[in-house]
This record gives structure tokens, C-alpha cells and sequence, in this order.
């Protein structure tokens, strides 16, 4: 008798196997982040399976960039159907469309409501659009009111030379009671972020990393602002030296919201937290566009995630609607109120309610409409990993601005030389 | 009696003619018990390390079509002052970690192997940190380390040892060193612990004789303990060498690799080309790390003279 049960539990286990195969009918949706934010999504997809009666599955991934990025890399080369849709940084957007890895949204989704310069540089490979924008980011200065009027400083600085001769004049005034005190802190550490604010030092200048299929890394522009962000460490001191051994968002962020900073470079996520119960820095803060160097012009780094569907998804149609559900007006707006995600959509940005609760937005419309991306090349991921260590060693004083980046354009040029196939 | 004991055994030594054994009943038996852990070793240590073998032979990049270029990879390999500058790193680290992490490991063994009070309640204390996850016990030492509210320039500061808050992972030296600090913290209680395990091994009547026979600590240590232990410290020897040469999350964690791409390991400077979807280059490294390994595992086979208990 026991026998028998043994059979049939291992029948009954076997057949459930077996039907977790192939047939499915969930779109599976592969989302990362913070408990909360996969809380959220949780509610969000509830609300689309009740609207169009498609099982959505949330496939959870870590909260850590590279990661999430691994993840869908190990999948998507090994042409899994699952995840079917899935956010995207907009870093990846180059690897993503130039492995083949995108189904196309079709010419049906109206891509008016969107950011057209965003859609443009990003989302639209070779005239298709593959992706659709649901999170913006990028780069903005914070600085402390208070502490302007405390000192009498006109609004906030249009120059890289301003910001140095104010954050110079507030920090040694403030250093007297307070020898933690520092003018500027930014991400520095040996990771993405880095190449994020190096990009915008040097976009005020002028300088990028890329021209099309060109690297023209070891330029004049690039090596001057690589000194300047040198100098604000190493010669000015208005930087602290853990600049570039530990400073990356959330150690800025706290930096700063402890009250020991004038001016911080970090992303819009900083807004809410600055402002929060909890925080040192509350309605003493303003938020402006990041200076730019003598001449040039203010550059911020666009970030954030955009949502795409896998090539190799067998939910096509369905999945499509998963999209258009998340970047509609409505589900847009719940991000934002919920989660204080920038919308990917245009028109929010003018919607009185959100302006209400997040008055910043009317600046964050000029940034994103200026934000320059990263290079969209299918090789970018590799580019950052030569190019961190060098501009890291610059900031430790390892290596001289023009050292760095010569070695860093003949290591670049060594993998095309491997990637080149003949 | 030796050949009666081969001609049991399914296996085949090297050199012996090999010969199809009937099995009988009970070595059909035995063979069912083993199945599971040879399937084990086959799907989840073979079968991997044969791929990426094979795979280190491509081109294998996620956007590129798939290409086989022989030995190519490695030609690349020695060229990339990236993988010569993680080699630097990796081997510098074996050689300072290691050694210190066994001779802390075999101090705190010597102490524990005493009669003390509560020695079983010390012995589980001491291998608390190896019981921490590398990744945590790394998050923990950024906290120790950290520029502005670290607990090591907290306690500069009250010691007045130095003005300014040092930061600790600033230079090449100083990063090295915070790693080491860190790795061994967390893995001396396992060097411990075997060594521990090789000290109980050995009979009090040796210590006893020496005693009688006058010999100071010294030489009771270096002419008893030190021998009986031997094999026990290659075994330690070999384990923490492997770990050390493949460390990676107390890196990944505390300095990423910085300043200035100083502290890559090996295993990080491969896991950047995998993450980035460039499948064959990655692979080469994990071959030659795999390489290292094994010869280093050869060479303490060689001077621990394992074969002749084999044989």
C-alpha cells in the first residue's frame, strides 16, 4: 500500500513537471529593484491582469545594475522565451539592438506623448523603434540654499569656475565649526557612475567619447576636464579624498543630506530623500542644471530604463500590450506618485496634480530634453571596463590625465581589433 | 593480496591492461550508490569546466557571430596589460594572505588545542567570521574602513594618531593591504580549524616522552607538532591557496577593483568580460586561473607526498 502512494506522488510530481513546460500563457515580466518598487509592480500588474485578463508573471531580479544586466544576458544569448518583456537600463539599448535580442513595437504605438530627442538617440534602431522610455534620469546639481543666503551668493553657478570659487569661499568659512565640511561632492569610485559624471565634465567642454564608430578618447577637451575633475579633488580640496575610493550615489547622497556639503552631483531619485523626515538638509536645497565649463554648455548624462520585448518571446501580441500599459498616461503617473519615477512620457510634465507633489519635474523637462546618453554601441559595456580604472587612477594620482587616456583609447582599440571579424 | 583487492574494485590504475570486470551483485550495488555522485560530478563540475574550455576557443560575443580561433584568445590574453596587471594582483595576493592566514590560523589553533576553560564555546566563537558570507563580512569592512564615519579613522582620531581621517583605500598599497586585512579575518578561523582538527591527531604520549626527555617548547613544537602536522598544512595550504587565488567578493564589494583598477583580480577581470556578454574572452581566464590552480595543486601534492600513502 505505502508503495502505491509512492508511485502516485511520484506520478503526480512528475506530471506537474512536466506541465510547467513549454506551454504558457503568463507574459512573464522581468522587473528589478527595491522591495518596494517590486511591491509596486506587484500591485501595477494586478491591475493590468484585471483590465485585459492577461496572466502577467514578475520575474524578480536583484536591485544592482550590472547584475540585472547579467541575468537577461545569460538568457537572452541562450534565446529563452522567458522573460518575454523586461526593463532595460538605457545603457544596454546599443548590446541589446545589435544582438538581435528586440522585437520591434511596431509602427501602431504613437510616439508623440515621448521625449522625440530621447526616442531618437536611444529607442529607434535603424528607423524601428525597439524600446519605449519609462524611467528618465540624469545628472543635476544640488547645492544649499540656506547657505547661499547665509554667505550672500547670487543663484547658482552657470560655470564649472563659479561653483569652484563658491564651494572655495563656503568651505573655508564652514570648515571652522565643521572639519568634515566639503563644496562638491560627486561619484568618483570605480564604477559606471563614474564614466556617468566624467561624461558630463567633459560634454561641458565639449569633449565625449565617441564619434559614430570612432573613438576619440585622448582629445584636448576630454584630458582638460579629466584634469579639472583632478584638480577638485587633488589641488582645490573642495572634494573629499574619498572622492574616488568610495563615493558613488547612495555615499554622495548621504554626504551631502548629512549637511557637510555645498554643492552635490547625483540623480533626481536625491530630490525626494533630501526632503524626507529624516533628512538634515530639509527645504534648505535647489536644484539646478550642472554648470559647464568657460564657453561650453551644461550636459547632464541621461539615464534610466526603458522597457523592451525579447525576440525570443512566444507572447508576442500580448506582451505589446504589457508595454502599452506601462507607459500609458495613467500607469506613468502611479510611477511617479508611488515611486517618484521620472516618466518616460513627455506630457506628464505639464500635468498640474504631479506638479503639485514634484515641483522639480519643470526643471527635470529642460535636463532630459538636453541629456546626452551614453555611446550606444554594442561594445559600450567593454569601453566603460577599460576606460574606469583609468580616469579612477587619474583621480588617485596614479596616472596624468593624458596618460590615461591614450592607454585607455590603445586598450579600446586592441578589442576592435578582436571583435573584427574577417 | 594486491591483486586480489584491484581485481575487486572497478577501477583500472594507469598502466594495468584494462579488463571489463563482471560486477557481481553486491559491486552492482556499490556502483548504484556511487551514480549519484558521479552524475554530480559530471553535470555540475565536467560538464562546465569542459564548456568553457571548449568555449575559450571562440569568439563568442553576444552581437558577433560565433567564431572559432583556436588559441587566439590567449594570444590576446598576454598582450592585455589588464590581464598582466590582475595577474600581478592575484599572485601578490596568494603570496602575502595565504602564509599570513596560516600562521594566524596555526597560533589560534595552538592556543585552542590547550586545556583552557570553556574551550568548546571558544572554538565555536573563533569560527564565527568564516560562518559570515564574503560579501557581508565585505560590507562590514567597508564600514571599518570608511573615509567619514569609518570605525578605523574613529578610532585614529580618539588615539590622536593622526589629524586628518586617512583614507584607507587610497592608494595602491593601502587598498592591497585592506584587502588582505579583510580576507584574513574572515578565513584564518578556517586555517584554524583543520589545523585544530591535525593538532588533536596527535598523541599526548609524544609531548610526554619530550618532556621527560627535557625538549623546550621550541623544539617539542619543531620537531613533533610541525612534522605530524605536515600533511593537515598542505591540505590547508592547498584549500586557502585555491580560495585565494579565485577572490572575488570581498574585491567586488570593497574596492571594485580601484584605485585606478589596481585591485582587479583575476576572477573579476574575467567576470567583467562575462557580464558584458563577451563569453570566449571570459572563458580564456577562467581557463588560466583553472590552470594556476591545478599546478599549484600538483606542486603540494608533489611536497606533501600524498602518493605514497596511495600507494
Amino acid at each position: 500500500m505505502p508503495k502505491r502512494i509512492a508511485w502516485l506522488v511520484l506520478l503526480a510530481v512528475l506530471s506537474a513537471v512536466c506541465c510547467c513546460g513549454p506551454e504558457k500563457d503568463a507574459v512573464v515580466f522581468s522587473v528589478g529593484g527595491a522591495p518596494a518598487e517590486l511591491a509596486f509592480w506587484e500591485e501595477l500588474i494586478r491591475d493590468f491582469e484585471k483590465q485585459s485578463g492577461i496572466p502577467v508573471e514578475l520575474l524578480r531580479q536583484p536591485t544592482d545594475t550590472d547584475q540585472r544586466r547579467q541575468g537577461l544576458v545569460v538568457a537572452l544569448s541562450a534565446s529563452k522565451s522567458n522573460p518575454d518583456v523586461f526593463l532595460l537600463d538605457v545603457a544596454w539599448l546599443g548590446l541589446f539592438t545589435a544582438s538581435e535580442w528586440l522585437e520591434p513595437l511596431g509602427s501602431d504605438i504613437d510616439q508623440s506623448p515621448f521625449f522625440a530627442r530621447v526616442l531618437q538617440l536611444v529607442d529607434i534602431h535603424q528607423g524601428k523603434l525597439m524600446a519605449l522610455p519609462v524611467y528618465l534620469d540624469g545628472g543635476l546639481l544640488y547645492y544649499r540654499k540656506d547657505l547661499f543666503e547665509q554667505f550672500d551668493l547670487p543663484g547658482p553657478p552657470r560655470t564649472w569656475e563659479q561653483l569652484l570659487s563658491y564651494a572655495r569661499t563656503v568651505q573655508s568659512k564652514m570648515r571652522k565649526t565643521n572639519p568634515d565640511f566639503y563644496g562638491f561632492v560627486w561619484q568618483g569610485a570605480q564604477y559606471e557612475g563614474l564614466i556617468c559624471n566624467f561624461l558630463e565634465f567633459a560634454g561641458s567642454n565639449g569633449g565625449f567619447i565617441n564619434q559614430g564608430d570612432r573613438i576619440c578618447l585622448n582629445t584636448l577637451k576630454n584630458r582638460r576636464a579629466l584634469a579639472f575633475m583632478h584638480d577638485l579633488i587633488r589641488t582645490h580640496g573642495i572634494s573629499p579624498p574619498s572622492t574616488y575610493t568610495e563615493m558613488k550615489e547612495e555615499e554622495t547622497r548621504t554626504y551631502f543630506q548629512s549637511g557637510n556639503a555645498l554643492f552635490e552631483r547625483n540623480w533626481p531619485y536625491a530630490w525626494a530623500l533630501h526632503q524626507g523626515p529624516e533628512s538634515g538638509v530639509r527645504g534648505k536645497i535647489g536644484v539646478a542644471p550642472l554648470p559647464a565649463l568657460k564657453d561650453g554648455e551644461s550636459v547632464s548624462t541621461l539615464g534610466g530604463w526603458h522597457i523592451g520585448i525579447s525576440k525570443f518571446s512566444d507572447v508576442k501580441p500580448r506582451a505589446l500590450k504589457l508595454v502599452e500599459f506601462i507607459t500609458s498616461y495613467e500607469t506613468q503617473k502611479k510611477l511617479l506618485l508611488h515611486l517618484g519615477w521620472n516618466p518616460g512620457r513627455k506630457d506628464l510634465y505639464s500635468d498640474p496634480e504631479v506638479l503639485e507633489v514634484a515641483p522639480h519635474l519643470r526643471q527635470l523637462r529642460a535636463v532630459f530634453q538636453n541629456a546626452r546618453p551614453r555611446p550606444i554601441l554594442p561594445y559600450y559595456t567593454q569601453i566603460s571596463e577599460i576606460v574606469q580604472p583609468r580616469i579612477n587612477g587619474v583621480l588617485a594620482g596614479k596616472y596624468a590625465p593624458e596618460e590615461a587616456l591614450a592607454a585607455a583609447e590603445q586598450e579600446i582599440a586592441t578589442l576592435l581589433e578582436r571583435y573584427d571579424t574577417k | 593480496m594486491k591483486t586480489e583487492r584491484l581485481k575487486k574494485s572497478s577501477f583500472h590504475l594507469p598502466g594495468r591492461p584494462a579488463r571489463v570486470p563482471a560486477l557481481d551483485r553486491e559491486q552492482w550495488i556499490a556502483l548504484g550508490f556511487m551514480v549519484p555522485l558521479l552524475l554530480f560530478v559530471v553535470l555540475f563540475i565536467l560538464v562546465p569546466v569542459l564548456g568553457t574550455l571548449v568555449d575559450s576557443f571562440f569568439l563568442d560575443v553576444t552581437y558577433l557571430p560565433k567564431r572559432f580561433l583556436g588559441l587566439e584568445n590567449y594570444g590576446w590574453l598576454l598582450r592585455d596589460p589588464g590581464f598582466w596587471q590582475s595577474v600581478r594582483f592575484t599572485c601578490l595576493f596568494v603570496v602575502v594572505s595565504v602564509p599570513l592566514e596560516i600562521a594566524l590560523g596555526l597560533m589560534i589553533a595552538l592556543v585552542l588545542n590547550e586545556q583552557l576553560p570553556m574551550r568548546g564555546l571558544l572554538r565555536a566563537c573563533v569560527l564565527i567570521p568564516w560562518a559570515i558570507p564574503a560579501a557581508v563580512s565585505g560590507r562590514v569592512f567597508e564600514l571599518i574602513y570608511n573615509y567619514s564615519f569609518g570605525a578605523a579613522n574613529y578610532l585614529f582620531r580618539v588615539l590622536h594618531l593622526t589629524e586628518r581621517p586617512v583614507n584607507w583605500l587610497g592608494s595602491e598599497a593601502g587598498a592591497f593591504l585592506a584587502l588582505v586585512v579583510a580576507d584574513s579575518w574572515k578565513t584564518t578561523p578556517f586555517a584554524a580549524i583543520i589545523l585544530l582538527a591535525g593538532l588533536s591527531s596527535i598523541p599526548d604520549d609524544l609531548y610526554r616522552q619530550a618532556k621527560v626527555d627535557r625538549a623546550t617548547f621550541i623544539q617539542r613544537f619543531s620537531r613533533i607538532t610541525l612534522p605530524l602536522l605536515k600533511p593537515v598544512l598542505i591540505v590547508t595550504l592547498l584549500f586557502r591557496t585555491i580560495d585565494a587565488l579565485r577572490v572575488f567578493d570581498v574585491i567586488y564589494v570593497l574596492t571594485g577593483g580601484g584605485p585606478g583598477g589596481t585591485t582587479t583580480s583575476l576572477s573579476l577581470f574575467g567576470y567583467h568580460y562575462f557580464s558584458a556578454g563577451d563569453f570566449g574572452y571570459g572563458s580564456a581566464v577562467s581557463v588560466i586561473l583553472f590552470l594556476l590552480a591545478f599546478a599549484l595543486s600538483i606542486i603540494y601534492v608533489k611536497l606533501g607526498h600524498f602518493e605514497r600513502e596511495v600507494s
